[in-house]
């Protein structure tokens, strides 16, 4: 019996590059962007509202601050985006001399407020208070305190 | 050296065997071909792109109140001395136990228990053409006071109240 064409006449091979360059590419961007969604976004319950008129988040530059909570309603401590901040009266002075700052380079910069459901007020109020005082204290920029409160629709 | 990519033999009972090569195999069967093997990182590739795929969480949900606070410096240069304050509607919110709340409107109104009485409450009050006997202005100051202890969620929930009623300048005031 012939055994013509053994050996087959030609290897098949599979090219992995392209898949291996998107696999990269994905993994990069996932490594980036849990980055950035850890640094602004503290893990909190935010207030759930039923039927808010509110708006989504625009695309002008933004700061974030996190009141991150404690477990009996107060403030652990405050993250304007990585920089932590004791929940303390020299911390809030801190808080709003960093604003202050901000707000001198970039006047129409909105300050996203993101606080837990269960924190009391008296430990947000402050931050309202430091905001208002920052653009006071920014100089003659015209920074004017515009501030974006974070909320979750009740679905 | 013959360009035939196929070489003819003989094997050991006499059958005839064509076997294709290559160009490589061609110059010379001894060279020893070199291979990566991609396989293991692949797989580990494909493991990391799993891992970040389940454990990234967009907050997609998160929307916004745009709260412009009063500038304080713009307001006392443009200040009429002639002109008359309007008397803000100042409503109390405190928080009971875990869950519960009151309300409260500063002023000779009915009292509401809920955060959809206080709506309702704001909204028959607003002027506008489909709402007959109005009493504020959509503009008319609404400053909301919770106290030291009031859960952020009620706060927001007051503000909610005011804001589906579509008055516009509503703004937090100091812890109570």
């Amino acid at each position: 019996m012939s055994r013509l064409h053994r050996r087959g006449p030609a290897e098949l091979h599979a090219n992995l590059t392209p898949m291996i360059d998107v696999t990269f590419l994905l993994i990069v961007f996932f490594v980036l962007v849990s980055q950035i969604v850890e640094v602004e976004n503290v893990d909190m319950s935010l207030p759930e509202l039923a039927d808010p008129r509110t708006e989504l988040p625009g695309d002008e530059q933004r700061a974030v601050i996190n009141v991150v909570p404690a477990a009996d309603g107060s403030a652990r401590e405050y993250k304007l985006g990585a920089t932590v901040l004791p929940a303390t009266e020299g911390g809030r002075r801190q808080l709003t001399d960093e604003l202050a700052s901000l707000l001198r380079r970039n006047p129409s910069m909105r300050i996203n407020l993101r606080a837990d459901q269960r924190t009391h007020y008296e430990w947000v109020q402050p931050v309202l208070q430091a905001v208002s005082t920052a653009a006071g204290n920014a100089g003659d920029v015209g920074a004017r305190p515009r501030i974006n409160l974070v909320v979750v629709r009740d679905e | 050296m013959s360009d035939d990519p196929r070489s003819v033999e003989q094997d050991a009972n006499g059958d005839t065997v064509i076997e294709h090569r290559t160009a490589r195999q061609r110059r010379g069967r001894a060279r020893p071909r070199i291979a990566l093997n991609l396989t293991a990182m692949i797989d580990v590739t494909f493991l990391l792109l799993v891992y970040f795929m389940v454990a990234t969480e967009f907050k997609l949900g998160e929307e916004v109140y745009r709260l412009d606070l009063p500038d304080r410096r713009a307001a006392q240069a443009a200040r009429d001395p002639f002109e008359l304050d309007e008397e803000p509607l100042r409503i109390q919110i405190a928080t009971l136990g875990r869950q519960g709340y009151r309300l409260r409107i500063d002023g000779p109104y009915p009292q509401p228990e809920t955060f959809d009485d206080l709506h309702e409450f704001l909204r028959s009050r607003r002027i506008a053409d489909e709402v007959p006997g109005g009493l504020f202005e959509p503009s008319h100051p609404i400053i909301i006071e919770p106290t030291r202890t009031t859960r952020w969620q009620h706060a927001m929930e007051t503000f909610n109240a005011a804001a589906r009623a579509r008055f516009t300048n509503v703004t937090l005031g100091r812890a109570g």
